[in-house]
């Protein structure tokens, strides 16, 4: 997947397209609004991950001109800034998300990664379908080979979700973020306790356990 | 002070200002005074002159040109307020106060007109008052000049002209020395407050404005700078407390880190454990600071907020707490708890959403972290009679004494210094301060009371003031 990273922070930028690099992606780094606008409209980019604090063209300004253009690539904003108006803002300037820093790496590859799949399953699906996992989104009921599962909404919910990505790691906070609609700390690890939930549903009494624990970033759902 | 630098001066200028308009009106009531005078003063001299032109014609009609001649010495001597002129048929002047009439020619038979007459009065002064006349062509040719001299109202406007000009004067003289001395004192008074804003601008936030209760603006200009500047002291001084409470609150976890590290160091050295998993948990540590450094950086701007409920949002707080207890619903029966919700329906509330949503959340974790196995726990979320939002969590845990409730609660809205335990003290300062923010406030109450080893418990209610209607 191409990336482009628009970073004023040499040494994250640095951390960051390391890291990029060594999850298989082929990062591009920009150091400022301006060069990252003169970058993206180049092109062949799958995920913008823009810094939202830049001299010159802030992030803000960058993805406005973007939108502005056409360019419909998913955006992820990075920010110092956690506050609500503030997430806010980059939401409305055309962000597709936004992760506070400092954010913990497996968080951002978690959130490029569900950027990049999001545009791909653009189409309105009425199946969904992960290995023998089949989800019917009509009739909101869920099947495992030919056995039926029965969950409840806001299992059918996260489960969807992971489907949707699945194959790739979803962390905790984007689990509570996306599926309960809450951006905040919830101590204790309640979101694990309705993951081991539904893994109890549908993988139990099966060989193959699909909905995995991803060490130090959250779960993944395997064909 | 000099008069260049005096002239900047606001109040100077005014006082400018004010005078020349006192000038212009002075001058307009003069110039009205005088027209108004003078014409009054030619009317009444027309009306005498007329009188006693009727009264020398009638002698005349009824006794001929020699007897109005006559009349004329006679009255010369007895009316020292009229000119006569008597002139013959050629114009030659026969009698009268006058060497010849100042019209040359007679366009009609009766003509006005208005010229300066030289006199001598009883102590020998030359005198030229204005004198108002009319000259008649008589029956049988000859001609006759009546006039009176204006000469009274003349002096009077003179010195009525001369009195106002001299007001004037004065006046223009009190009003500059009145201005230079408001300029002075205003001076001074902005000066006092110059020094305090110069003071602060240089650091010094205790410098304060004397203030005298007087009433006026600047005592209330003064006075509103020093309430400005009591409460900017006060929000620095929260930050300077927030900051010393941040630095208590990253102290220990980092020392704790420091120590993790160490030891795994000597570990990994001995071969006891591999690298990873040092530098894992090293990361899980630091994972930790940056919560409570982010709980920690909550706090402090709820505070900041002072009152204000930050990024307030309308919506229904029912649908909160039911989500709440969706998502805390299996953590707690995990623990073997009974969780339990009773939650109303329709509860606007004008709040911060993620707020108030982590205030609860707070609340119930930790009630499922101290109620022992085999209790329940209950959120209720409910309109009190008094309009106000109430959330409620009810566990079976041992609670906290009621002599205890009271410091329990302080340190729910304050940042508390003698906090020893990492993270759930934290979370519930966070907890007080998000309902603070809100204009609301935290309760705290006996649980369902002791049964079967459980209990007292513990009843922490969070109450909302009720959206406004509007």
């Amino acid at each position: 997947m191409r990336i482009l990273v628009v970073e004023d922070d040499a040494e994250a930028a640095t951390a960051m397209v390391r890291g990029l690099t060594e999850a298989g992606h082929e990062p591009t780094h920009a150091v400022d609004g301006a060069f990252g606008l003169l970058e993206a409209q180049k092109g062949g980019y799958d995920v913008y991950v823009v810094d939202r604090m830049m001299p010159r063209l802030d992030g803000i300004g960058m993805v406005e001109t973007l939108r502005k253009d056409g360019d419909q690539t998913p955006v992820l904003f990075l920010s110092a800034m956690g506050e609500v108006d503030d997430r806010v803002a980059g939401l409305k300037a055309g962000a597709d998300d936004y992760l506070v820093k400092p954010y913990a790496f497996s968080e951002l590859i978690a959130r490029v990664e569900a950027l990049s799949r999001r545009r791909e399953t653009g189409s309105v699906a009425t199946m969904l379908k992960v290995g023998d996992l089949e989800m019917n989104l009509i009739a909101r009921t869920v099947h495992r080979g030919d056995q039926e599962i029965d969950l409840q909404p806001r299992e059918f919910q996260l489960l969807e979700f992971l489907m949707r990505h699945a194959g790739q790691s979803v962390t905790r906070t984007m689990l509570l973020e996306k599926v309960w609609e809450y951006h905040f700390d919830p101590q204790t690890n309640v979101i694990d306790v309705h993951i081991s939930r539904l893994r109890a549903k549908i993988d139990k009494g099966f060989d193959h356990a699909m909905l995995q624990t991803v060490r130090g970033a959250g779960y993944r759902l395997e064909a | 002070m000099k008069l260049p630098s005096l002239l900047r001066r606001t109040p100077f200028r005014l006082t400018l200002l004010f005078l020349a308009l006192f000038a212009a009106a002075a001058s307009a009531i003069l110039a009205w005074v005088y027209f108004a005078s003078a014409a009054e003063a030619r009317v009444n001299a027309e009306r005498e002159v007329r009188g006693e032109m009727q009264v020398l014609a009638g002698v005349y009609d009824a006794r001929g040109f020699d007897a109005l001649n006559k009349a004329l010495i006679d009255r010369s001597l007895t009316q020292s307020a009229f000119v006569y002129l008597l002139l013959d048929e050629d114009g030659g002047t026969v009698t009268g106060s006058l060497n010849q009439s100042p019209i040359e020619t007679m366009e009609s038979d009766r003509q006005w007109i208005t010229f300066p007459f030289t006199e001598t009065d009883a102590e020998g002064r030359v005198r030229r008052p204005q004198v108002r006349a009319v000259q008649v062509r008589l029956s049988g040719g000859e001609m006759l000049l009546v006039g009176r001299s204006l000469g009274d109202t003349e002096a009077y406007l003179a010195r009525l002209t001369q009195a106002l000009w001299g007001a004037m004067g004065i006046v223009l003289l009190l009003g500059l020395a009145g201005g230079v001395l408001v300029s002075r004192n205003l001076e001074k008074s902005m000066g006092r407050l110059n020094k305090v804003v110069l003071a602060v601008q240089e650091g010094n936030l205790k410098a304060r404005a004397p203030v005298r209760n007087s009433g006026d603006e600047l005592d209330e200009l003064g006075a509103g700078l020093n309430t400005m500047l009591d409460r900017l002291e006060a929000s620095m001084a929260s930050i300077r407390h927030a900051g010393d409470a941040i630095a208590h609150d990253l102290r220990s976890p980092l020392t704790r880190m420091r120590a993790k590290l160490e030891v795994s160091l000597i570990d990994a050295e001995a071969g006891k454990i591999d690298g990873v998993d040092a530098l894992q948990l090293a990361l899980d540590e630091a994972d930790n600071l940056l919560k409570t450094f982010n709980t920690v950086l909550a706090i402090a701007r709820l505070q900041a907020a002072a009152g204000r409920t930050p990024d307030p949002q309308r919506f229904d707080a029912a649908e909160l707490a039911a989500d709440m207890a969706e998502l805390y619903e299996p953590a707690s029966e995990d623990k073997g708890l009974e969780f339990s919700a009773e939650i109303e329906r329709g509860l606007m509330v004008e709040a911060n959403r993620p707020f108030l949503a982590q205030a609860i959340a707070n609340v119930i974790d930790n009630a499922i972290k101290y109620t022992p196995t085999g209790g329940a726990v209950m959120l209720r979320a409910r309109r009190r009679s008094s309009g106000e939002i109430e959330f409620s969590v009810t566990d079976t845990g041992p609670g906290v004494p009621e002599g205890d409730r009271e410091r329990v609660i302080q340190r729910f809205v304050r940042l508390d210094n003698s906090r020893t335990e990492p993270g759930s003290g934290l979370g519930l300062s966070l907890v007080g301060a998000v309902l603070e923010a809100h204009g609301g406030r935290v309760q705290l109450d006996e649980g369902p009371g002791e049964y079967g080893g459980f209990g007292p418990g513990l009843r922490v209610a969070l109450v909302l003031p009720p959206a406004d209607a509007a």
